[in-house]
Order: structure tokens, then sequence, then C-alpha cells
């Protein structure tokens, strides 16, 4: 079996520890260099988001796969990608949270889930996140779109509060800010000056390789 | 004979959910944000963790305040003329959404934001309708600004209806002005608390959490002991175990720790046991509220209420769908009978499709007759002498005439009302007849009645010193901003003191 086919296996069964295993092993035997071994896991992460696009598999599948590669990339790849001085490639850097006065966080988590699926280097800030939080942490990180998520009517105000603190900043043009939530639209997100918006994870994939010019 | 109740717990079945519930709430514990509910607890013997903010509630401390909720209550509508009982044995329907689009078939994709004009019209309609006896702040109003959208909305409630009304259990501000609007309405606080105007909505968050904001809230509904739903909206495999039982042991606790809450804020305030929980949809993580499921898990909290001797609330007569299809049609149907046969007290979400987010007048009217359909469905067969008819077939049959039938008979004029159930909106005619009458489906036949029951409204009359100071109070909200709020939830920093009370709330 391949090291790809062992991978997909072990993501597909959730055995995170199996997986730590096999990268940790396979670091040490020199069978890969981390980069390359994250570059397999990338591809493994695609096909299961494929799988779920066609509705093949359903959203625990894709969250607890994601879960069990998040952990494994973030304990034994992001180390060992730092240590040799190898750099990570990545599709692109996103913040994302769900905003001020708002306790929502699953779709927020999927579109996560399903963005890193894709390739991207996912920021979760969780839920009830301050304006200020999210800009400082996309500025430590050097990313490249901002995403927030609001499920309640009342809390949707404070993805306004967002743009205007990038303008107060002045980093209004350094970042990407898209929306989402049930409250949300393309209308409000015209009406506050973000830069886009989707309706689910699918759609925040397509719009992020957008935003960013890669390949869909 | 009537329609047997359905079950789907045994007894047994009851207790293993209860002894889980016990098992949770004394051993795992309740997450309570606000501090001031989590010493009342610990007041009262809960074992209380100021670190990571959970409390553990004694079983013998449950058993007590269970004990002190009323089994019956009655709500009543501003010049209390209209009012009916809720309790343990009755079914009662109702609104609720919230709703934030509604259905206007002249705007691309047959929606738009819902608008103030809206707000007043559903309350007109609830008002008009037979069945519908109460609504509340479900279709809300995007013109108008939302930290004073509740005083507008009271107001308004006040010059259209007879009935009922309610809110969610939003924060102390907000729900303290609601009880002094009313008192205003009313005529003294004494008045609203001895005969309760007001159905509040107060949501744990799942799994085990009871936000600040709400805890807030449910503290001044109690207070003036108006009617609170306790009401988690836990969805099956995301923010629940995905088996029905795990969902049902868990939603079980979320109520029961509320309602706990409410007893010791004031023992005897009424509450209502109910939920609208449902399942998550694996494909889309929606809430899939049109599904079968949900109305399983409705029926399972209407028996977990009759253990506890309270009224039972749940969601009856919701979609999933986008438009008024079929789909819309037939899952509204399904909630809606499955909450009714389950025997639920007082079943919500008349006049809403898209899980409850858009709201559709002409489903309002629609829904008004579908209980209708429902409570006959009820009914079943009467089966007595005079019912089974035997002296009357044998007239009719053996009748020398040609052409005799059972339409003259006594008997049919007689039983004919209490028998046949005879729709309004429901067209049965023929296709000749139902062409001549402008080959109308029931959409268009619900808005024709939709638009005579809103051109026929008389507004009501306020006294001018009600009207005058309800003016004066809306001035009032219409001037704070959000920190306002925030400090009277203690969730920033300073004091602010609730208006119309004594009480000035300090930064926690």
């Amino acid at each position: 079996m391949s090291i790809e086919e062992k991978v997909k296996e072990l993501v597909i069964e959730w055995n995170e520890e199996e997986l730590k295993e096999l990268c940790r092993n396979t670091l040490e035997a020199k069978e890969a260099t981390p980069a390359e071994l994250l570059k397999i896991i990338g591809k493994v992460m695609q096909f299961i988001g494929k799988q779920f696009e066609d509705e093949e598999i359903f959203l625990p599948d894709l969250v607890g796969s994601a879960n069990v590669v998040k952990n494994t990339i973030d304990e034994i790849l992001d180390p060992a990608i730092k240590a040799s001085g190898e750099s990570k490639e990545t599709l692109g850097k996103i913040v994302i949270g769900t905003v001020e006065g708002d306790v929502h966080s699953i779709g927020k988590d999927l579109v996560g889930s399903f963005l890193f699926s894709n390739g991207f280097e996912i920021f979760n800030l969780g839920e009830e996140v301050p304006a200020s939080k999210f800009v400082d942490k996309a500025e430590e990180v050097d990313a490249q779109i901002i995403g927030l998520s609001s499920l309640l009517t009342m809390s949707m105000g404070f993805q306004r509060e967002v743009i205007e603190e990038l303008k107060n900043r002045g980093l209004r043009n350094k970042y990407k800010v898209i929306l989402g939530g049930s409250p949300t639209s393309n209308e409000w997100a015209e009406e506050i000056g973000a830069d886009g918006w989707a309706d689910d994870a699918i759609e925040a994939v397509t719009l992020v390789k957008k935003l960013l010019g890669v390949d869909h | 004979m009537k329609l047997k109740r359905i079950e789907f717990l045994s007894k047994d079945e009851v207790q293993a959910i209860h002894s889980s519930t016990i098992e949770i709430l004394s051993r795992v514990g309740i997450k309570v944000d606000s501090p001031s509910a989590r010493n009342t607890f610990k007041d009262y013997g809960a074992e209380v963790n100021d670190h990571e903010l959970f409390i553990k509630i004694p079983e013998s401390l449950i058993k007590e305040k269970l004990s002190t909720v009323p089994e019956s209550f009655k709500l009543h509508g501003p010049d209390g003329t209209f009012n009916f009982e809720v309790n343990t044995t009755s079914t009662q329907f109702a609104t609720i959404g919230t709703p934030v689009k509604i259905y206007d078939p002249s705007k691309k994709g047959g929606v738009r934001k819902t608008v103030l004009d809206d707000t007043i019209k559903q309350i007109r309609v609830v008002d008009s309708l037979k069945n519908i006896n109460c609504s509340h702040i479900d279709v809300w109003p995007n013109d108008v600004n939302y930290l004073s959208l509740h005083a507008h909305c009271i107001y308004q409630w006040v010059h259209n209806t007879r009935k009922p009304y309610g809110l969610g259990c939003f924060g102390r501000l907000a729900s303290q002005d609601m009880m002094n609007m009313a008192s205003i309405i009313v005529g003294s606080e004494k008045e609203l608390i001895d005969n309760p105007r007001f159905v509040g909505f107060m949501n744990p968050t799942s799994p085990l959490h009871l936000p600040q904001l709400m805890t807030n809230g449910l503290e001044i509904f109690a207070k003036y002991k108006q009617p609170t739903i306790i009401a988690p909206e836990a969805l099956a495999g995301t923010t629940a175990p995905v088996t029905l039982a795990g969902l049902l042991t868990q939603i079980n606790a979320e109520i029961i720790g509320g309602i706990v809450l409410s007893q010791l804020f004031n023992s005897g305030a009424p509450v209502f046991f109910g939920t609208v929980s449902t399942i998550t949809d694996m494909k889309s993580g929606n809430a899939a509220l049109g599904s079968i499921e949900t109305g399983i898990i409705t029926a399972a909290i209407a028996q977990l209420a009759r253990f506890y001797n309270i009224p039972s609330r749940g969601p009856g007569g919701i979609t999933d769908s986008k438009v008024l299809d079929v789909q819309c049609g037939f899952e509204r149907l399904q909630t809606l009978l499955v909450a009714t046969q389950a025997g639920v007290n007082y079943i919500t979400c008349a006049g809403t499709y898209e899980e409850t987010l858009v709201e559709a007048l002409e489903l309002l009217v629609i829904d008004d007759e579908l209980v209708d359909i429902v409570k006959r469905l009820i009914e079943g067969i009467n089966v007595n002498k005079e019912t089974l008819a035997l002296d009357v077939i044998k007239n009719v049959a053996t009748n020398p005439k040609k052409g005799v039938n059972y339409l003259s008979e006594v008997h049919t004029r007689k039983f004919m009302r209490k028998e046949l159930y005879i729709p309004k909106l429901i067209d049965r005619n023929r296709r000749s007849t139902w062409r001549k009458k402008g080959s109308k489906d029931i959409i268009n036949r619900a808005r024709d009645k939709v638009e005579q029951i809103l051109q026929s409204f008389k507004p009501l009359n306020v006294d001018m010193e009600i009207e005058k100071e309800l003016l004066d109070y809306i001035k009032k909200v219409d001037k704070r901003i959000l920190d306002d709020y925030k400090k009277a939830e203690g969730i920033s920093t300073g004091t602010v003191s609730l208006p119309g009370t004594d009480i000035t709330v300090k930064d926690n």
C-alpha cells in the first residue's frame, strides 16, 4: 500500500493516532519530506471534499476527517516543516470566526473544514469574536481573507464593524472580507462593502478561489 | 372513539430519560454564564464552579422546584376580554418564527424583507382567526431600529388585537420595558401579574448552557409571572447526540435546568415545557424542521411534560421548503398532525416556511384551517344508537319513491356539522366550477381571505392617556444606545438602572 493509500484509509477511519505514527515514521525514515507529506494529506482531503460535494459522504465524515488531519498537521507536520526550513505550500490563509454577540459555530466550522480540505490554511477564532480580534489575527498570520459568520439578525451589524475596524486602521484594502450565515445575503454584503458572500461551504470555496485568483 | 394519543416512549423509557437527566444535572451540571444566576442556584444548595461556570443541581432541589410549577395558567389580551387557558390536557395553537422575510410573489425570488407593516398585518390576521390564539413578536420589522423594536411592537399589539402577545426573554432591560409598557396598557403591574399578557421564550444554548441574556430576561418574566417557554433548539448530530434518546435526555436537562431557575426566581412562576428541537440535515448542516423526526421529538416532549405535569410546547405546521409547494404542504401537515396527536399543549410556528425564517399570511390562514382538519381527525368516530342510524337506513333504503337519499333526512341535518368538517379554503368543486371561479389554487384563495380580513379590520380604541404614556415611553427607549443594554445585562462596564424599577444593575 502506498503512503497516500495508507493516509487515505486512516483519515477516513478517523484514526488520528495511527496517522500521526505513520507521519512520524515516514519522516524519520526520510521516505518523504514534511512538505511532501503535507501535499499527500492535502490530496486526500481534496478527495474527501469531492465525495462530500457529490453527496457520497456526509457532514460527520467530512468534519471528523478534517479534525484528524488538522491535529496531525498542527502536532507533527507544521513543527517538522518549520524545523526543516521548507516552505509550507498553501493556497491562502483565511481568518474565520463568528462575530460578537453570536455563539453559533457549526456553519462557520463547516466552511473552515471545507476550505481546509481544499488546501487553504484556516485560523478559526471561534465565536463572539470582537472586530479588533479579527484584524489582529489577520495581521499576525499575514492572512489574505477574513471570513465573518453571523446567524442572528441582531449580530449582523458586527460584520459591518469589522469592515469599519479595517478602515479605521487603514487596512481595508489589505484583506478581502467575506460573509456568511442565514440572515445574511449578497445584498447585505454589498450594503456594508464586503468583498463577497457565500451561501454554503461549497460556494465559499468557489468564492475564495475567485478572490485569490486560484484555479478552481 | 376519539383518536388515541400517539406515544413513542414506554413508561420505562420515560423513566430512563428522566434518570439520565438527573444524572446530567446533578453530576455533569449545566453552564450558567450569569454570576448572579449562579449565586441564586448556590443559595438553594446547588454546587457551583465559578471558574468553569458549571452548576450541579441536586436531585432533591430539582424535585422540590418542579413541584411548584403551575399545571395551568391563563393568557389574556390587552383589555382582557379575550383569554384562553393553557393546561396539561388541551391544545392551543400559536405563531412564532422568527420570520425575517415574507412571501411576496411580486419580488424576485418570491420573498422580501419583513417591515413593520407586515408585523401589524400579521397581528391583525391572527386576531381574526378561529384557532390561532396568540402571536408573538415573530414577524421581525427590519425597518425598525432593533434596539427599540420591542417597544414599537408592543405599541402595535395594543392597537391591533384583542389576543395575547410575547417575545424572547432577551435581557433584563428589554423584558422590563415590556412589563412597564404592558402595565401602562392594562392599568397596573398587579393586573399584569394577576392576569398575564405575554408568553416569554427563554432559549438555552445546546449543549447544556443557560446564556446570560436569557437568564436575565427569565428573571423579569418570572418576577411578573408571565408564562415562559423554556425552549432549547437542539439539533441531533450537531448540538445534541445524534440518537433521539440522547437528544431528549440533553434537552430535558436544559429545560428542567431553566424551569428550576424560574422557580428559584419566583416560586409558582408559570412555564411551558418545550422546545423546537429537531435533527441536523447531514448534507447541508441545516436544521431539518420539516422532518418526520421533528414530530417524533415533539411527541416525546409531550410525554415528558406529562410526566412532570407541566404544559408542553412544540412546533407544528413547519417546513424546510423555500416555496409554497407540495413539500411545504406535506411537511406542515405531518408536523402539525404528530404534535396534535401527541397532545402537545401549545403548538407554535403557524404561518411560516423555510425553517420559520419566512412568513406567509396566506399560510397563516391555511394553517388555521389545517388545525380544524386535525381537530376533526382527533374527534374520530362517534358510535352510539343514534349514529348507528339503523332506523334511518331502513327508512331510506326501503322507501318506495325513486331517487330517495339521505340529503333531506332530519338525521343528516342534525349530525352533518358534527360529523363532517366543512372546509373554507379547500377546493372540492368539479373542474368546470373551479374554472368558473377563476381556476385559483389554495394560495390564491388564501390571499383573498387575507385581503378580506385586512380590509374589514377595525382599529382598536386606545385610551388617550395610555396612548400618550406609551409614546413617551417609546421616545425614551428610542434614545438608548447598545452600550445601555450591555451595561444593564452586566456585559459591559458601568451601571444602569432598570426603568420603572428601583433596581440598579452593576457591572459584574
